[in-house]
């Protein structure tokens, strides 16, 4: 696939994870489209301000991003019995790849055992993963480059 | 085409659409090997020139080797050559894929997506944090 088809490509991705606290809206969002990932990160403690970064990626970047998702199974899962959103926060995740089109929303998950409590354990399990390594393959295309480091929720 | 359009440009390379990073050129490498390490990989790209950068993530559930790699070069020549010669080849004993990570944005700018784009509810990208 050549560069000026990605634009034509309907393969969409987004991942938000966000709360309102004491620090006003503090989120982290990234969002592939035709070509372009897009980053946006919020966080107002200690006086820290909004980033947002754009940058287009080449077609083998984009074939490995639809290859995480699509070797994670994620679009046969179904967020209904994950645990809802709360004061702490939510997540959320848009994908639409081979016909398929999620939107799931769910709380923050703290770690793996927040994932073994809930009733649909093996779904959830999935989705963490999915998106701890979507998070680690954005941010290695960040930081090596514009050399910054975003920073973790 | 845009990229037909582009091959003119400067220096008759053959990836007109890559885009350099803040300190170099990065190349993307997928397909590999998930018991490959960070040695053999600067193994492999150390010929081409310095590897000032090399990134190999690990999958997070199996603790393998993801599958892909980003390796940075300070020249666009050293990356170009690297890509020329390790792309589509066996790299321990899978077919790895190389080409540059980066693209430049298309010609004409932000406007370019698709009417299909318009399919998220009208959203807009740029305001929407703020409103949840």
């Amino acid at each position: 696939m050549a560069t000026s088809e990605l634009e034509k490509d309907p393969f969409y991705l987004r991942y938000y994870t966000g709360h309102q606290g004491m620090h006003g809206h503090e989120f982290l969002e990234f969002e592939y489209a035709h070509g372009r990932i897009r980053y946006a990160n919020n966080s107002n403690y200690r006086n820290d301000s909004l980033i947002r970064k754009e940058m287009f990626v080449g077609p083998v970047v984009v074939e490995e991003l639809k290859r995480i998702v699509r070797e994670s199974e994620i679009t046969k899962e179904d967020d209904v019995a994950w645990p809802k959103k709360n004061v702490v926060g939510k997540q959320e995740l848009e994908v639409r790849i081979d016909k398929e089109h999620i939107s799931f929303e769910t709380a923050k998950i703290g770690s793996l055992a927040d994932v073994n409590e809930s009733s649909d354990a093996e779904g959830l399990r999935v989705f963490y993963y999915l998106v701890q390594d979507l998070k680690c393959f954005i941010f290695s295309l960040i930081t090596l480059h514009f050399k910054i480091k975003p920073i973790q929720q | 085409m845009a990229d037909v359009d582009m091959a003119a440009e400067v220096n008759g390379s053959g990836h007109p659409w890559a885009a350099k990073s803040v300190e170099g050129w990065i190349i993307v490498v997928t397909g590999l090997n998930e018991e490959a390490t960070e040695e053999d990989l600067q193994d492999l790209f150390g010929d081409y020139g310095e590897v000032k950068n090399l990134s190999m993530a690990l999958n997070r559930r199996t603790g393998y080797v993801m599958g892909y790699a980003l390796v940075e070069f300070a020249e666009k020549e050293q990356a170009e050559k690297a890509i020329k010669d390790t792309d589509g080849t066996t790299f321990l004993e899978k077919t790895i894929k190389t080409d540059f990570a980066f693209a430049k944005a298309p010609a004409g700018g932000r406007s370019r997506a698709p009417a299909d784009g318009a399919r998220r509810g009208g959203r807009d990208r740029e305001a929407s944090p703020s409103r949840r």
